[in-house]
């Protein structure tokens, strides 16, 4: 792909994507995160 | 160069130093927690990229160009890792880092580490070692201020980097976190849109990537191998897994990154400024290490390959554009010099000076410590820059290396292990700092083919995890961080009860900008 050997074509697009999943995997399992939002109210 | 270009490059630290006063005088330095926390109030794009810039500006703009220029798609490891050290940071130690660092009433990454692992040694080893690395780190900054302040100027190299250390002073002693967050937010929208210019511009010029790629393979076949320049790191994994270690799992070992998330307005904030981080280093991470591998078509005769992105700019974009550019990757690599002095004369006076030096100091001489050793750093930076000026990817490795082999399961632990002691702590410190430097100095990399960062993170999770294990007995985790680590792990408020106050032995800089802005006596 783009003129490139396969190892250096997975390399350079293979971890991007790797690193996506992996952000979208974090934003998925921490959606209950937004439980501490209210802690600066309560804190205060 | 032109005008035209200095022009934009005189505006552009005008705007930057105009948001840095707007920030002082909008509560970031209204206490301590204000001065050094930015008063905890930082949101999730800003966190996400002062974070990011913080970590990269000087070293991507030229380190990164140089390594594609001489290494080729083999500089491609490095953005690999690079790409996701800001949402691994942030997902596995940020909100709960942000939790405890409020519990503890730490302000610093160092007093951090000191509330949880308590002992002086601690703090004086963790201090004395982050004040001496990142002090190369300024380094860094400041040759690449000099070298790219003499391509925009036309001026001689010493003149040029005079003037580049004398702004950079200029900008530290302006001070305060938030001032630093939120210049680093505007400068690095500025940066991405600079380097996906240049990027584009040579992308024309070569007619695409894949031409590019082709004629690269008919210059130099190996130049798009993921083993480097004439295969020279050939079957080397060690070393290949070392360089996507550094800017990934190394960051989690960073006290001036893990600082971002002290100063998170919410602990959550963690969640979505790790979109934010994921979002701009897909954007920007890779390209300018493919800027410096184009390059290699474009410029093949260039003298200093570090010079690569500046070069290739004044070369095929329009002087406004060239100005814009020029004045947003100058500005960078200025923002992040003086952040690293900032925490560097912080740590020196707060962590070491006032801990156990002179408990008793008068904020004078505290002010007059903190600015003392940054006009030594920058002096003695100057000098070095000046006569022996080492490469910026050779000393950006070398320090990244050997704060992310010390400090990384010390941080790590913090959060994640309860039986993470002082005893582990401390001495995983010592080894990891020492195997990775001992590798560096020792050029052992070419002997076992291991980067420094493998071998040194290798080290330091393993001293960590046995000492640890070994000393439970005679130095066990103080009941009271065991209650505080609890509450780390839940999601919700943190209870009245266990939000520690500030400590209220103000920093001299905190104080002193009180006084000055508000009228105050600097003790409030």
């Amino acid at each position: 792909m783009f003129g490139l050997p396969i190892e250096t074509t997975l390399l350079v697009f293979g971890f991007p994507l790797f690193w996506i999943v992996y952000t979208v995997v974090f934003l998925y399992r921490s959606r209950h995160w937004q439980h501490d939002e209210s802690q600066q109210d309560d804190a205060s | 160069m032109s005008g035209t270009v200095i022009l934009f490059l005189a505006l552009y630290y005008v705007v930057v130093l105009g948001i840095g006063y707007w920030a002082m005088r909008h509560g970031g330095s209204e206490d301590l927690e204000g001065y050094l926390l930015g008063g905890r109030q930082v949101g999730p794009m800003a966190t996400a990229l002062t974070l990011q810039s913080t970590s990269m500006s000087g070293y991507m703009f030229l380190g990164a160009g140089g390594l594609g220029y001489t290494q080729g798609y083999w500089a491609m490891w490095f953005a690999a890792g690079d790409i996701g050290g800001g949402v691994l940071n942030l997902s596995t130690i940020g909100r709960r880092m942000r939790k405890l660092s409020q519990m503890f009433g730490a302000l610093t990454s160092i007093e951090y580490l000191e509330n949880r692992y308590p002992s002086p040694a601690v703090r004086v080893f963790a201090g004395v070692l982050t004040v001496f690395l990142l002090g190369f780190y300024v380094l860094a900054q400041l040759i690449a201020g000099g070298k790219g302040m003499a391509l925009v100027t036309g001026l001689p190299y010493p003149v040029a980097l005079a003037i580049a250390v004398g702004i950079i002073l200029i900008y530290t002693f302006m001070g305060g976190y938030l001032a630093v967050a939120y210049t680093d937010f505007f400068q690095s929208l500025v940066m991405l849109v600079g380097v996906l210019w240049i990027a584009a511009a040579a992308l024309i010029e070569l007619g695409g990537l894949t031409a590019a790629n082709t004629a690269i393979a008919e210059f130099d076949p190996t130049l798009l191998s993921i083993w480097g320049k004439d295969l020279g790191f050939e079957g080397q994994w060690g070393v290949a897994l070392g360089a996507v270690l550094i800017f990934s799992v190394g960051l989690l070992g960073w006290p001036h990154v893990v600082t971002r998330h002290m100063a998170m307005s919410k602990p959550a904030t963690a969640r979505k400024a790790g979109m934010w981080a994921t979002a701009w280093n897909l954007l920007f991470v890779p390209t300018p290490y493919l800027v410096g591998i184009l390059a290699v078509l474009i410029l093949p005769e260039l003298q200093d390959p570090e010079m690569a992105i500046f070069e290739i700019a004044g070369l095929l974009l329009p002087p406004a554009v060239t100005g814009l550019v020029m004045a947003a990757i100058m500005a960078a690599i200025m923002s992040t010099a003086d952040s690293l002095l900032l925490q560097t004369g912080s740590i020196a006076s707060r962590d070491l000076y006032e801990r156990f030096i002179n408990p008793k100091a008068s904020e004078r001489q505290m002010v007059m410590v903190s600015r003392g050793l940054v006009l030594a750093i920058a002096v003695i930076g100057y000098v070095v820059a000046l006569y022996e000026p080492p490469t910026v990817f050779a000393i950006v490795i070398f320090a990244t290396s050997v704060l992310g082999s010390a400090f990384l399961p010390a941080y790590f632990c913090a959060v994640w292990w309860k039986k993470a002691n002082t005893a582990g702590a401390l001495s995983s410190m010592i080894v990891g700092a020492g195997v990775a430097f001992a590798w560096e100095v020792a050029g052992m990399v070419e002997t076992t083919q291991m980067a420094p960062m493998t071998a040194g993170v290798a080290s330091s999770i393993t001293t960590m995890v046995v000492v640890s294990l070994l000393t439970q007995k005679i130095s066990p985790v103080p009941a009271h961080i065991l209650v505080v680590m609890d509450e780390a792990a839940v999601v919700g408020p943190i209870p009245k009860t266990l939000i520690a106050a500030s400590d209220a032995a103000l920093s001299p800089e905190a104080a002193a900008i009180d006084a000055k802005l508000n009228g105050g006596d600097g003790n409030d």
